[in-house]
């Protein structure tokens, strides 16, 4: 990059494909410079299905960002999501040979042995999060490089999908001859502008639902402990609401974004929607309950889903939430949906867009920019720590081994 | 026939059952245990099936009498044999029953598929083929009736003629396919033969069938849908695919394809159809997963509506001359003459041999039940009575399913738990 003090985000969605160009300020925040973005095509449930019209779409919106920033873009950080992603937990044990101080090599053995399970045969390893490193018995040592031991442990969050299905993601990007920093996990980019430092310690539930998928992740202790995927997000709803009410999908949209609400309908005064009449539409009145019925069936779903993940996951996660659930992602601006969450939870629940950032105010409080905003601010907590390598050269070894701190 | 004589036959008889055969057998070359009879010896010499009887013309019971010794010895130690044909016409409506009422005499287990004939081609052939049919209950383990009039939607004055009965060979040659796969119980999960006759035995029970195949990356769901909107499955007088299921107390589920034909996906079809058919329906399933790799999946849904109790059905130890006596009086042929010398007369009619049987649970009238399933469904909404299909996934019909823990969470969440909508008021 020409300027190590810039870092650009982008996020191929099922909806829209958004290109945040930010700068990294000398508080140690970042600024946004702008933001590109393009409807997508070619993106179904977060996943190329036409990769020649994303890679289009991807141009456009890198075009747009350098047109409203001025800054020529030559890297960027992707993210990347989809059903095929999946996540577990494992433990990694190295033994010295000898007892004496740990070394990075140590510590790199010590992951390795961790990444030491038999994935199905399509898949790679995305990332391998630090969790927690345990020395001789002594748990939770925050950094044991130089410290005195013999059995050294490691507990890592993994990550890993299909690889062909992660490679076709990054050749729209590379297409057009841009060099690809790194691929992260949507909802692990999310959650670096969502959440702070301290909720992560407390205990906290990220949910991010975009268009084709629900993100989620959840920190206790300061480490990811769970991450899922479900390819169902705000698309479904405008399906429904297309499917229920007889409705062209694009006046499904428009009537969720314009009267849609989660609210429980038993709750809902009721009423009448007017739609008028429009060229190839013929106007309709629609019974606000029937509406609300629709969107609260999905959004309830959804989050039961996500519940029901976390519970068979085990170790009572959702009794570790200190600091709650927190929503982001285009869907969150759906009024009532921290109502309906807060009921499936049974926690504080709110609705929470990109902090500590500065910039184009209107792009960082907007939920639906959460992951590409969040992209920038792992790109800059990261790059200190990580050599950059060719992404095909990734691939082949597997994503992980960026992480060298836990926490993050 | 060799040596390694077939164990199991499926048998086409008069010109219907013909066709149904000679489909069958362009589609699978080689295939064995394909026995075509009729008295028609032109249509015979033009069939690709080998092993044909062909019937003296004439009298059919006259006739009958010079391949019944034939025909033993090409079935007997048979296990299973399933006959074909079209109802109504002298050939199938002597020829069938009396095949059957033979090889059930040899200890065989006996099925047939029959079409019954189109309103158009007159009452007469109606009520020979009704008549037929009840002697073929009182034989067979099971019969899958296929009702031509509801192929076309009970106009038949809309449908070509020759597409009509088209339509009904191919209806009638899946509905065999599927009873040929549920008794040969070979896949790893199976249809028992009793469940076959708890469904397919039901005398007066109006046959629900429907069948679709696809390959590809969305197959369940499309064969499902193309299953659920056969003309047999959809609710009388409506259009909604899989209607006729609702209150149905059984459903016979058979799916085949290759071996990576997953457990997902055959729980999203057993979902889809509890879901249809109501919380009360049993979903008796079948799977075969032995065809090659890159071959479709096929999917068949057989249930059945309304009839009375299950028959009584012969015994093995029910002598071959007995039971020929019950062959059907069809009003075209002149009484049996030859077979009632042979036969000892029965002196109850055969509808007297119908007898209830207590286990024998009554089918639950299809209003009845939709009205149950409805309520439970329905849950606390008390809103208005949109008629929605049952089954969309409206813009991701064609996408990878989402499927989790055997929902298909593509279709509308307010669909699957049943909740009805107020419909909109257009201006």
């Amino acid at each position: 990059m020409a300027n190590e003090q810039i870092f650009v985000g982008l996020e191929i969605g099922t909806t829209k494909i958004c290109v945040i160009v930010a700068e990294s300020r000398a508080d140690d925040q970042i600024s946004i410079l702008g933001v590109g973005e393009t409807p997508s095509r070619g993106v179904r449930k977060g996943e190329i299905v036409d990769m020649a019209t994303v890679t289009e779409c991807v141009r456009e919106a890198i075009v747009d960002a350098e047109e409203k920033t001025n800054v020529e873009i030559g890297n960027v950080w992707v993210a990347i999501t989809g059903s095929h992603l999946r996540s577990f937990n494992n433990r990694g044990t190295h033994t010295l040979p000898h007892a004496g101080q740990i070394q990075q090599e140590d510590l790199d053995m010590v992951q390795a042995n961790a990444k030491e399970v038999a994935l199905p045969p399509p898949n790679t390893f995305l990332h391998t999060i630090l969790q927690a490193y345990h020395l001789d018995g002594n748990r939770n040592v925050i950094d044991p490089l130089d410290s005195e031991g013999i059995q050294l442990e490691a507990d890592f969050h993994i990550v890993h999908g299909i690889k062909t299905r992660i490679t076709n993601h990054l050749r729209c990007v590379e297409e057009l001859n841009l060099e690809i920093e790194d691929v992260v996990l949507s909802s692990l980019a999310s959650a670096q502008v969502v959440v702070t430092q301290h909720q992560k310690d407390l205990g906290v539930l990220v949910i991010d639902i975009g268009g084709g998928t629900t993100d989620y992740l959840i920190y206790n202790d300061g480490a990811v402990r769970h991450s899922g995927v479900l390819a169902i997000g705000g698309d479904h709803i405008t399906n429904d609401i297309s499917v229920g009410l007889k409705l062209p999908i694009a006046r499904a949209e428009m009537l969720k974004i314009q009267e849609g609400s989660a609210t429980d309908p038993s709750e809902s005064e009721g009423g009448v929607i007017t739609l008028k009449n429009d060229p190839g539409f013929l106007g309709c009145d629609i019974d606000r309950r029937s509406l609300e019925t629709i969107i609260h069936c999905r959004v309830k779903e959804i989050f039961e889903l996500v519940r029901a993940d976390i519970e068979n996951a085990g170790g009572g996660m959702l009794g570790l939430l200190g600091a709650g659930v927190m929503i982001t992602g285009g869907c969150a601006k759906l009024r009532g949906i921290a109502e309906v969450a807060s009921e499936v939870f049974d926690q504080a629940v709110q609705v929470s867009t990109a902090r500590n950032v500065g910039g184009a105010l209107q792009t960082f409080e907007n939920p639906q920019y959460s992951t590409a905003i969040g992209l920038t601010k792992y790109a800059r907590l990261i790059t200190k720590d990580a050599q950059p390598q060719g992404m095909l050269e990734r691939i082949t070894q597997g994503f992980g081994g960026l992480f060298k701190k836990g926490g993050r | 026939m060799s040596g390694s004589a077939p164990r199991r036959f499926l048998v086409g008889v008069g010109n219907a059952g013909l066709t149904v055969l000679d489909l069958l057998a362009l589609n699978n070359p080689g295939m064995k245990g394909l026995l075509c009879v009729n008295n028609d010896p032109e249509s015979l010499s033009a069939s690709v099936v080998t092993d044909r009887l062909a019937v003296p013309e004439g009298d059919p019971s006259e006739g009958f009498l010079a391949i019944d010794g034939p025909f033993g010895d090409m079935v007997s130690g048979a296990s299973s044999v399933v006959l074909c044909g079209g109802l109504g016409g002298e050939s199938g409506s002597f020829l069938l029953p009396a095949l059957a009422i033979l090889a059930k005499s040899w200890g065989i287990t006996v099925a047939a598929c029959v079409g019954m004939p189109f309103s158009f081609e007159g009452k007469q052939k109606r009520e020979l083929a009704a008549s037929a049919l009840e002697k073929l209950r009182t034989v067979c383990d099971a019969v899958a009736v296929i009702e031509n009039d509801r192929l076309t939607g009970g106009s038949p004055s809309t449908a070509a003629v020759g597409e009509a009965f088209s339509l009904s060979d191919r209806t009638i040659l899946a509905a065999l396919q599927a009873l040929q796969g549920m008794i040969t119980n070979s896949g790893p999960v199976k249809i028992t033969r009793s469940d076959i006759k708890s469904v397919l035995g039901v005398p007066g029970a109006v046959t629900l069938f429907g069948s679709g195949t696809a390959k590809g990356p969305n197959r369940l769901h499309e064969a499902l849908e193309h299953a659920l909107k056969s003309p047999l499955l959809t609710a009388p007088g409506k259009n909604t695919p899989g209607g006729a299921l609702a209150g149905v107390s059984t459903v016979l589920l058979l799916l085949r394809g290759p071996a990576d034909l997953s457990f997902a996906e055959v729980q999203v079809a057993v979902t889809e159809i509890e879901r249809i058919a109501g919380e009360g329906c049993q979903i008796k399933t079948g799977v075969h997963a032995d065809l090659s790799p890159d071959a479709p999946i096929t999917l068949s849904i057989t249930a059945s509506s309304g009839g009375g109790q299950t028959a009584e059905k012969p015994t093995a130890e029910k002598s071959k001359t007995t039971l020929l006596s019950e062959i059907p009086e069809a009003k075209p042929l002149e009484p049996a003459a030859h077979v009632a010398t042979r036969a000892k007369p029965e002196p109850a009619p055969v509808a007297d041999s119908i007898k209830p049987v207590s286990s024998a649970k009554p089918i639950k009238s299809t209003a009845g039940a939709s009205t149950k399933g409805a309520k439970q469904s329905a849950g606390k909404q008390t809103q208005g009575t949109l008629d929605l299909d049952s089954y969309q996934r409206g813009r991701f019909d064609k996408s990878e399913p989402t499927i989790v823990a055997g929902e298909d969470l593509d279709v509308p969440t307010f669909l699957r738990k049943g909740i009805k909508l107020t419909p909109p008021h257009r201006n």
